[in-house]
């Protein structure tokens, strides 16, 4: 069941998307509603993840375009932000919370300019509102997964978009923190702001999420929660992967080069 | 002891070398591509070898524009056998660098009997000459040591491209998707790191040689990573290591009659060592209070 | 040319020696290498042979002069500390593996220039012996050499061959040797002093700058030709091989040249070689299997339109109208009809392009696999009619008979597509 949004912050339509010539990702196709609470859910590897990378222009999908603000990626790129996964980088490096944090400005700020007292402040205000303000000058390193993923939150935050991706937010979240950031997260759609989150925990998601994507190699449903949240939809989501769909990657694996891309 | 004006030039000299490496050296590491500047530092190699023919000395910007060249080259066909004949990173690298760096030698020894070039200069560098290779103009006037000069314009385009592109370059290292996501030019901030890289090799391959400036490149940013856990504090101590290990090589070198750019690598190897007997042990310990946090 | 058969007739046994050492040396070290690539730990070997030369200085001022057995055992105690140095690092530090293989690697190679300008200017009449080990020189083997470095890679080879089960093990999937009870961590051990021998007898020939390319190009190269593990060590073995004789060979007729730049000259010829022509994996083969792909979607999807046209009971097209199709193509569209009446598959009437009965038949199969693709799409994956379409052109060239019969199966033989079209069968 995929129900069509009116007047969408984004689209993606028919988009494919190959790793190493296997497509983890097929004919995908929806359009997302503003200013609501979105989860992504399915199981591991339904390519949930490659799903947002798609959308922020990470990966080049084999086949299908993304449109954000009805307008191409590259004209929009100041409005959205993105929450990548924890893991994706180096927690060694050597940089403090408030540096990570400042960094969410950098797009606005342009080439050769500096961050300055304004973009400190903004980055202040972003740590606040995730409850990190006690660590500002901590090394990252030092941290729990916990905090990081909130460094990362922040980082988005002090973006000031207007669209937000994030991959795998509550990933090593303790449950109370969880609480606090989806009220902070439910303020910001309030705000008009659309928020789209990867989430594993079908039961959370029920309780905070207005909007599901669930996928499984493939869309099974986007939606309004109480429509496209039903027994049948789940089983489809979970229920393990399309036999046939994998007999397909396979034989296009096998040839010497993608036949998906045009 | 009196004011020896060679040894200030020779350290002065050495210095600004190893601080210009090592900044740049602080990034490609943060970046993980340590193994690429190695790469990058051997094969300009012909490059080097070539534009010395054209220009039919060492002080040609010929040599410049050719090592320049070979370094990009260099980073083009680890991309090309990566992406295009699908090599796996660790031998593109490994390829790469030994097929040119093998090709320079085998031009050296093909023009060995046509052009001046040491051999042992290339790749060794001799910096203990930098006091008598003066640099004269074509009135005659003399205007002092030609490679100290080319250290400082060397070390001036290094620091100025740092102090320009340094939240790019930190972003870029740090989370290069984030870097793409938000509108910084990942890919040509990178490019542009590879060349400073080529540039500063070519530049100081008479000072230390062609080989040992990886070791500049590479090891006071390790040393100082040890030491430091934000990116100023992580710049400075790379910048004084550069000055120390210069002093430092230079005496001892005097002391032992031996290489100064070696001793510099071995003083800087010295306190690398040094550094991770001392860091190393505490991390491990840090490392469980943290876990117990 | 008589310099071409004096070398390889032998004569010389000196020549003889020389080309013996350069076989087992390079089977030793391809066959180490292979693992290491496999591995991914090719960069590894490169520290290993940067690292060896201090040990050749204090091997050689212990001795006093070119010892083999001195120089190759201070080799390999510098060659052990910096792979010990190396996992050590990386076990108890925060730096990177890369960062840590190049430190080790620029450390102990410019410790080793500083012994080797000490050693020169103490001026040891042996000392031009020495500088061979920086880029090798194959023809300075002797007889004693090649005990000692032909007697180790014998060794290499020999330990490699006996346990080859348990290094395939340690390079494809170490947590599974451990678990089924091999101690990995000692074959990781016995696998890193191989690694060491390999580099240690390379030194003489090819030098420890670029011993690297030993280790690491042929394993690579003939990557290129075979998936098989035993064709992969024998490749790389022989790629190796050629590579050495020919380095010796020129530094043989060229005696000013180090022999070991031109071994990793003609080792990455060969590579390079392999990277292009190579069936299946070589990139020119690559390119070839595309341009074939590409023709045949071009027919098919000439072969679809006519077909169309045929279902509407349009006019019949003619190849102006085709070339209106396909503004773009004009030329791939004019090929396309030249092999389609070739084969059979249409008939040309003056400039009216028409199906033949096995045409009719090749055209309706595609169709079929584009509708069928497109009925799957929407049936079990959601996809509104009017996107599914672009999909569908490239799935219908690469539908197997076999998934063909297990869509068929799947949609329960399913007479219209989304679009209310009819699916075509025979």
């Amino acid at each position: 069941m995929i129900i069509q949004a009116e007047s969408p912050v984004l689209e993606i339509h028919d988009m494919t998307v190959s790793y190493d010539q296997s497509p983890v990702l097929w004919n995908v196709d929806f359009t997302l509603p503003s200013g609501q609470l979105i989860g992504v859910l399915g199981p591991n590897g339904a390519g949930k993840s490659t799903l947002i990378k798609a959308i922020m222009g990470l990966v080049e999908p084999s086949g299908g375009y993304v449109k954000v603000f009805d307008r191409s990626l590259a004209e929009v790129r100041s409005r959205i932000s993105y929450v990548p996964q924890r893991e994706s980088v180096d927690w060694n490096f050597p940089a403090s919370v408030l540096d990570v944090v400042i960094m969410g400005t950098y797009g606005k700020l342009g080439l050769f300019k500096r961050p300055g007292k304004r973009e400190k402040e903004v980055a202040l205000a972003s740590l606040d509102q995730v409850g990190m303000s006690a660590f500002v000058n901590r090394q990252i390193s030092e941290l729990s997964g916990g905090q990081q993923q909130r460094v990362f939150l922040a980082r988005a935050l002090a973006q000031d978009a207007d669209l937000y991706l994030m991959d795998e937010p509550f990933a090593g979240v303790d449950m109370a923190t969880e609480a606090t950031i989806f009220e902070l997260l439910k303020r910001m759609t309030k705000e008009g702001k659309t928020v789209v989150v990867v989430h594993h925990d079908i039961y959370s998601a029920m309780t905070y999420f207005d909007w599901m994507i669930m996928l499984n190699l493939h869309l099974v449903a986007s939606g309004p929660k109480n429509q496209v949240v039903t027994e049948e939809l789940l089983r489809k989501t979970y229920g393990g992967k399309l036999n046939l769909l994998s007999k397909v990657s396979e034989i296009v694996r096998k040839q010497d080069f993608n036949p998906l891309e045009s | 002891m009196s004011f020896d004006q060679n040894a200030f030039l020779i350290i002065l000299t050495g210095s600004l070398i190893a601080i210009s490496c090592g900044l740049l050296g602080v990034f490609m590491m943060l970046r993980k591509m340590s193994m690429t500047g190695d790469a990058i530092s051997h094969a300009v190699l012909p490059g080097i070898v070539i534009g010395f023919f054209v220009a039919g000395s060492q002080r040609g910007i010929e040599v410049i524009i050719g090592a320049g060249l070979l370094g990009i080259l260099a980073t083009l066909i680890i991309d090309w056998l990566r992406q295009k004949a699908r090599v796996q990173l660790d031998a593109s690298i490994g390829i790469t660098f030994t097929l040119l760096f093998a090709i320079g030698i085998i031009l050296i020894n093909m023009l060995a009997n046509n052009v001046d070039l040491d051999q042992e200069c290339v790749l060794y560098g001799e910096i203990a000459y930098i006091p008598i290779d003066l640099w004269i103009t074509g009135s005659g006037a003399v205007l002092g040591p030609r490679i100290t000069y080319l250290a400082l314009l060397n070390f001036t385009l290094v620091a100025g491209f740092i102090y320009f592109f340094f939240k790019e370059l930190t972003l870029t290292s740090f989370d290069e998707s984030f870097g793409s996501v938000i509108g910084i030019p990942s890919k040509g901030i990178n490019l542009a790191l590879m060349s400073m890289v080529s540039y500063t090799t070519v530049s100081s391959f008479e000072a230390v040689g062609a080989i040992l400036v990886v070791a500049l490149l590479v090891v006071p940013p390790a040393t100082a990573f040890l030491w430091t856990k934000n990116m100023m504090p992580l710049i400075k101590l790379t910048t004084v290591l550069g000055i120390a290990i210069s002093i430092l090589g230079y005496y001892l070198a005097y002391l032992f009659d031996s290489s100064i750019a070696g001793m510099m690598v071995s003083v800087a190897g010295v306190l690398f060592l040094l550094s991770a007997l001392i860091k190393g042990r505490s991390r491990k310990s840090a490392g469980t209070s943290i876990a117990n946090i | 040319m008589d310099n071409f058969i004096y070398f390889f007739t032998f004569q010389d046994l000196s020549i003889l020696y020389v080309v013996i050492g350069i076989v087992l040396l390079g089977i030793g070290s391809a066959y180490v290498g292979t693992y290491s690539f496999l591995d991914k730990k090719a960069l590894l070997g490169d520290a290993i042979s940067h690292a060896v030369l201090p040990g050749i200085c204090l091997g050689f001022i212990l001795a006093g002069e070119k010892n083999p057995i001195y120089i190759v055992t201070g080799a390999f105690i510098s060659g052990g500390i910096a792979t010990f140095l190396t996992s050590w690092l990386k076990r108890n530090t925060k730096l990177s593996e890369d960062a840590i293989i190049a430190s080790i690697l620029s450390v102990f190679f410019g410790f080793g220039i500083v012994l080797l300008t000490m050693i020169q200017k103490g001026g040891n009449p042996e000392m031009a012996g020495l500088n061979h080990f920086i880029f090798g020189n194959a023809i300075a083997i002797v007889e004693k050499d090649l005990w000692v470095y032909g007697g180790l890679a014998l060794v290499i080879i020999l330990t490699l061959t006996i346990y080859q089960k348990e290094f395939n093990l340690l390079v494809f999937n170490p947590d599974y040797g451990k678990a089924i009870g091999y101690p990995m961590d000692r074959i990781r051990f016995g696998f890193n002093i191989l690694m060491i021998l390999s580099v240690v007898i390379g030194i003489q020939a090819i030098g420890v700058v670029l011993m690297a390319a030993l280790l690491i190009t042929p394993g690579a190269a003939a990557r290129f030709w075979t998936n098989n593990l035993s064709k992969l060590l024998i490749l790389s073995a022989l790629f190796a091989v050629i590579s050495g004789i020919a380095g010796t060979y020129i530094s043989f007729i060229m005696p000013q040249m180090p022999t070991g730049p031109w071994v990793v000259v003609s080792l990455s010829l060969i590579a390079l070689i392999s990277i292009l022509f190579a069936p299946k994996k070589g990139t020119i083969s690559r390119f070839f299997s595309r341009n074939k792909y590409l023709k045949k979607t071009h027919k098919e999807h000439l072969l679809k339109a006519l077909y169309k046209n045929q279902e509407l009971h349009e006019p019949p097209l003619t190849i102006e109208k085709i070339y209106e199709l396909y503004p773009y193509q004009i030329k791939e569209i004019k090929d396309s009809i030249d092999e389609l009446f070739k084969n059979g598959l249409i008939l040309k009437n003056q400039s009216i392009i028409s199906l033949t009965d096995f045409g009719i038949s090749e055209a309706k199969r595609v169709v079929r696999l584009h509708r069928l693709w497109e009925t799957y799409l929407t049936e079990y994956m959601n996809i509104a009619p009017d996107h599914v379409h672009d999909s569908a052109e490239k799935l219908e060239h690469i539908i197997t008979p076999e998934l063909e019969a297990q869509l068929e199966r799947r949609l329960n033989y399913p007479q219209l597509d989304p679009h209310q079209e009819n699916i075509p069968r025979d």
